[in-house]
């Protein structure tokens, strides 16, 4: 417990809105105070007091056991880490063989944000597979117009995984090797509460079987479900300390603001990443574990509950509730309540809406300036990779050169760097993190090659 | 139907001031009845007490005329005509955070139930939901076609003006900044990574066996029309391709 006796001159204590002011208690009487409030107030119970609560994973077992659905299990192979989800509950993060199920909306807006996570696992000697056989997952399209339905969602779900289950064939390598990595917040929250409705009705599960039946995507005549649905800030989450130890910038400046995705936590909160030691476990854990192992110092606010205004059909067409709702619930309160120096996210959608939309603020005489990025393009920074390169700052609208350098990056020259860089792009010599001719696993352009050495 | 039996609404007031006729209660019932066949209806409705938490926590009530609890409390009381109007603009403000789900200590669904009515709203071919999806259409013409739902080509000063002036802050022509992307996959402008052509098949076959074609056409003919044709010459292509490897193989 911090009071005000024990805070640094001019430190305020954080979370708190602007409207607060010290009470000047003394030591013995905030303990008192404090453990009153939390006796009574426990941020999970908002979460965690309701009933009727079961873990789907029970019923999956069972349904496997009766010969209904085959499950995709996260192997030895995989290397997994287990942590603890809202209650308590064990849940197993693949650490190697990846197969990347990629976002739309990152790749195609913000694509340091995949860069920056297969860069890390270059550096961290992880095998994965990055292939050209997936589908996005359709539910920001859902979302947001209401064109799908369960039937068209757990479709695509089953076959992008069950893809992910095959894919190493292409290198001669057995069902199964790859584990299914999901980039994005809104298909891991989609993929997890389609699980759970498939896992729940017989009758949703035979029509998808005739479907996936139809292409040839199912594994003895079933289903095939994932043990775990897992998402990429879960494995940056476990593997922080070795990323912490390939840190090369001083991160002990930086005061970071998370902004918790939504369909990260708040759909199938029971699968969420929660840890004691990391602010209280009050908090979602991802993120906010990453930045306190690469030494920056994590700041609360207000209105960290709030969505970031995305709103899935709001970002194209209803715009004026998404770029207020940004500017002032969260990028406001962050700077001027937080004081930050950067909000981290780990959706995709957020960081599109939370970078994007400071630009107008400026244009409407309301400027407010904080740089934006994901958690895995920070640790690709802090551990040294390029920030145009491989972080793809330039597709950030927000002031990334401010952060840089406060990091002690010299942006420009760097950005002199990338620009020299894309001379080569123009004559043909790119780059690129992986062999590009393992993308293809089928169909035209498809060459066998071994496995990854 | 026994819940629309049972509802307290008789009797339809129609609009007093447009002069709008009434609704017939037949359709309001079909509509209800929709709303309730989804089997996610009563795994996301189960009880209500009016506290208000949902709304409370809610983004699109700071900034609309719209209350999840209002909605639940709408499902919940059958309360036909309210939920018709519910759906002519209330359910298209909701930012799909399940900020309310997480919340409800029901363990109510309102975002989930609003995916209900909006999906009903397609089928009933509302002209509301017309309108309001008429934006929308690039980004659907983009999906459903494709498979990915950004692309990089759409992100441009005229589609997002108040995004800013460069869509990157290094000027360079879109096609080269792709290609300076260090994953092969991303090398592309046209879909967010390149997609597979056998994936686009599969997808197409979802599409088709789920209704959403149907929906689609319900709601917008022409971009129907559009997205068959793209997928019969996606079709086309995986099927000479394929001839392609039989004669090869001979």
């Amino acid at each position: 417990m911090t009071t005000s006796h024990d805070r640094p001159a001019g430190e305020r204590f954080t979370g708190h809105g602007s409207e607060w002011r010290d009470a000047n208690l003394s030591p013995g009487e905030a303990r008192i105070a404090t453990a009153w409030v939390e006796q009574k107030v426990d941020r999970r119970s908002m979460l965690t007091g309701k009933e009727r609560v079961a873990d789907v994973r029970d019923l999956m077992w069972q349904l496997e056991k009766d010969g209904e659905i085959v499950v995709h299990r996260v192997s030895e192979g995989h290397q997994p880490v287990v942590v603890k989800t809202l209650y308590g509950w064990d849940k197993k993060i693949p650490t190697q063989r990846l197969w990347h199920h990629k976002s739309c909306g990152q790749c195609g807006n913000i694509p340091g944000y995949p860069v920056s996570l297969l860069w890390l696992m270059n550096e961290l000697g992880v095998e994965y597979l990055d292939e050209t056989d997936q589908t996005s997952c359709t539910a920001w399209n859902y979302h947001g117009s209401g064109i799908g339905n369960l039937e068209s969602l757990a479709a695509v779900f089953l076959r992008n995984f069950h893809q992910a289950y095959v894919a190493a064939r292409a290198q001669g390598l057995p069902d199964g090797y790859y584990y299914p990595l999901v980039h994005c917040g809104t298909s891991f929250g989609n993929y997890k509460e389609v699980r759970g409705y498939l896992l729940h009705s017989a009758k949703l599960r035979e029509r998808v079987r005739q479907i996936l039946g139809k292409l040839g995507r199912l594994v003895d005549g079933k289903l095939l479900i994932p043990e775990e649905v897992v998402h990429y800030s879960e494995w940056v989450h476990v593997m922080r300390q070795r990323i912490a130890e390939r840190r090369q910038i001083d991160c002990s400046g930086i005061r970071a603001t998370i902004h918790p995705a939504c369909h990260v936590y708040k759909m199938v909160p029971e699968d969420a990443i929660y840890d004691d030691a990391i602010l209280g476990g009050n908090r979602l854990a991802v993120s906010t574990g990453l930045m306190e192992a690469l030494g920056a110092r994590v700041i609360d606010y207000s209105t960290w509950y709030d969505c970031c205004g995305f709103g899935f059909r709001h970002i194209i067409s209803e715009r004026e509730f998404t770029r207020s709702f940004a500017i002032d619930r969260k990028i406001r309160v962050a700077v001027e309540e937080a004081r930050a120096d950067l909000m981290i996210g780990h959706d995709t959608g957020c960081i599109t809406t939370l970078d994007k939309n400071q630009w107008i603020g400026k244009a409407a005489g309301k400027p407010v300036e904080l740089p934006v990025m994901a958690d895995c393009q920070f640790a690709a920074l802090a551990c040294g990779a390029h920030p145009y390169k491989i972080v793809q700052l330039h597709w950030h609208a927000s002031a990334t050169e401010v952060l840089m350098e406060k990091l002690g990056i010299d942006w420009r020259a760097k950005k002199a760097e990338f620009e020299a860089y894309l001379e080569q792009v123009k004559g043909g010599k790119q780059e690129n993190l992986y062999d590009p001719r393992r993308m293809i696993t089928s169909g035209p352009g498809y060459v066998r090659i071994a496995a990854r050495p | 139907m026994a819940h629309a039996a049972s509802t307290r609404v008789q009797t339809r007031i129609g609009d007093p001031l447009s002069g709008a006729p009434p609704v017939p209660q037949a359709k309001l019932e079909q509509i209800f009845k929709d709303i309730q066949s989804d089997l996610r209806y009563d795994h996301e409705l189960n009880g209500c007490l009016n506290c208000g938490i949902c709304t409370a926590t809610c983004p699109a009530a700071h900034y609309y005329d719209f209350s999840p609890r209002e909605i639940v409390q709408l499902l919940w009381t059958e309360n036909l005509e309210g939920i018709y109007d519910a759906m002519q603009e209330k359910i298209w403000a909701c930012a799909q955070c399940y900020t309310c789900a997480a919340r409800c200590p029901f363990g109510n669904s309102p975002g989930g139930l609003v995916m209900l009515m909006r999906e009903t709203a397609i089928k009933h071919g509302m002209e509301s939901a017309k309108s309001v999806l008429r934006p929308f259409s690039r980004v659907m013409l983009k999906l459903i076609s494709t498979g990915n739902q950004l692309a990089p080509d759409m992100i441009t000063r005229d589609h997002f003006p108040d995004w800013g002036p460069n869509v990157s802050k290094i000027d360079a022509p879109l096609k080269i900044l792709r290609k300076a992307i260090p994953m092969a996959t991303l090398n592309t402008t046209a879909t967010a990574w390149e997609v597979n052509l056998r994936t686009s098949v599969e997808l197409y076959t979802i599409w088709e066996e789920t209704g959403v074609l149907k929906q689609l056409e319900t709601i917008d003919e022409n971009l129907f029309d559009v997205i068959t044709d793209f997928m019969d010459e996606k079709r086309e292509e995986w099927q000479d391709w394929l001839a392609e490897q039989e004669d090869g193989a001979d």
